[in-house]
């Protein structure tokens, strides 16, 4: 479970520093996707969709939506994938 | 029937992508390497790689499709670059439309705006014949959208089987990005500083697919206006607060002082990458707008046009569903304790 949680929060942070065009190293769990790291609500999306496309899982976009900082966005990263890892359906694509 | 969407995963697109699947279509969609798929998760589309900057990728994405729809053309976030804006937003029109030259598409349906229309003369409604004959002033916006507009008729007159959807603001579910909903989510959360009077024209994004399909169905002449209704923007925000809470800011500004202000917060927000509550371009739409008719769309394609109360209605139930405003009751008891 361990490794799940390193591997979904390692692929979070990569995906956001290339979005937010910045380094993996500078994002800090605090920081707001919009106000702090400059993305708008199609950028959100589109880092959803990478990181779903990257752990081959599939990222509600209703809950998605109230991610506002990079830990809420690790924290449903993790989750879903511990989810879906878990009932087999992680698997697509 | 295949038809391609280039930019499936915008407002427009995503409503077209949903229109042709209810209609039946194979629906193939282009995808850039960083795409907001989840938009169109769990449709049966088809994922393509190309962009509007790769004309050859763009071409293999055609092939097999009678109809390419160019939902997603270049849309300038910032009216600062007038330069770089053309060369992005006319390129990327020049690549599709040759791609679909290549490609021997059977119909090629381009959505444009009324942007891009003329002041009307003797005081009618604008509509198709209200082409400009040079290039906009003062707006980047305008401008822009005019000369990619130019590129798809520079097409048609080399055999491209090309219609012009001119579109009005549309309203509607998937304003992922708040075009012209910010008009909705600006008074309903209060976001909105300052306002300036001007007609705009506001369309149901669900109208607005019907007329392209219909226009790749049928279409008998090589534009169609879809304006939608005219309203005035200060009537407009009344109508938002009353009908789903927020505020309309005291402070109204004239057409002078809204572009100086517009594009002074544009400048301020553009290094941080954040749009501003009241974007250049929206302001340029209403202190330039008029009246357009939708008659051609009415008599040639059937087009009928919802009520305008429908649209906001769906908009701003879709604003709430993905967190952008907050439910109405909850909107309710806060402007009470404001």
């Amino acid at each position: 479970m361990v490794a799940l949680e390193e591997e979904a929060r390692r692929v979070t942070l990569a995906t956001l520093a290339e979005i937010a065009q910045t380094s993996a190293d500078t994002i800090r769990g605090g920081q707001r996707l919009r106000e702090d790291l400059g993305m708008d609500s199609l950028q959100s999306l589109e880092l959803l969709s990478t990181i779903g496309e990257a752990l081959k899982i599939d990222l509600d976009i209703e809950e998605a939506m109230g991610i506002q900082t990079v830990d809420d966005a690790c924290a449903f990263v993790t989750r879903k994938y511990k989810e879906q890892k878990a009932d087999g359906s992680a698997v697509r694509g | 029937m295949r038809a391609l969407v280039i930019g499936g995963t915008g407002f427009i697109g995503t409503n077209l992508v949903d229109g042709l699947l209810a209609a039946g279509a194979t629906v193939r969609v282009t995808r850039r390497k960083r795409t907001a798929t989840i938009l169109l998760a769990k449709r049966p589309v088809e994922w393509v790689d190309g962009s509007l900057q790769e004309p050859e990728k763009l071409r293999r994405a055609m092939d097999g499709c009678e109809v390419v729809y160019l939902a997603g053309a270049y849309y300038p976030r910032y009216s600062l670059d007038l330069e770089g804006s053309l060369t992005e937003g006319v390129d990327g029109v020049r690549n599709a439309c040759e791609a679909a030259l290549a490609a021997g598409v059977e119909r090629f349906v381009y959505t444009s705006t009324i942007a891009t229309l003329a002041r009307a003369p003797d005081g009618r409604p604008a509509d198709e014949r209200d082409i400009p004959d040079r290039m906009p002033e003062g707006s980047v916006y305008r401008a822009v959208k005019w000369a990619m507009e130019r590129e798809v008729d520079a097409a048609a007159s080399r055999g491209l089987a090309a219609v012009t959807m001119i579109t009005g603001g549309c309203i509607g579910p998937g304003d992922v990005r708040v075009g012209t909903g910010s008009v909705i989510v600006g008074v309903v959360r209060g976001l909105l500083t300052w306002w300036v009077d001007g007609t705009v024209n506001l369309v149901d994004i669900g109208d607005v697919v019907g007329a392209h399909l219909l226009a790749a169905a049928s279409a008998k002449s090589d534009r169609y206006c879809i304006a939608g209704h005219d309203v005035r923007v200060g009537w407009l925000l009344q109508h938002i607060a009353l009908r789903y809470g927020g505020r309309v800011p005291e402070m109204q500004l004239s057409a002078d002082e809204a572009r100086e202000r517009a594009e002074q917060e544009e400048r301020e927000a553009a290094p941080r990458r954040q749009r501003v509550a009241v974007p250049r371009e929206l302001v340029d739409m209403a202190t330039t707008g008029q009246p357009v008719s939708s008659d051609r769309a009415r008599a040639e394609l059937g087009l009928t046009l919802g009520p305008l109360d429908d649209a906001l209605d769906r908009a701003h139930a879709w604003f709430v569903r993905h967190k952008y405003v907050p439910p109405r009751e909850q909107q309710r008891r806060s402007d009470g304790s404001a």
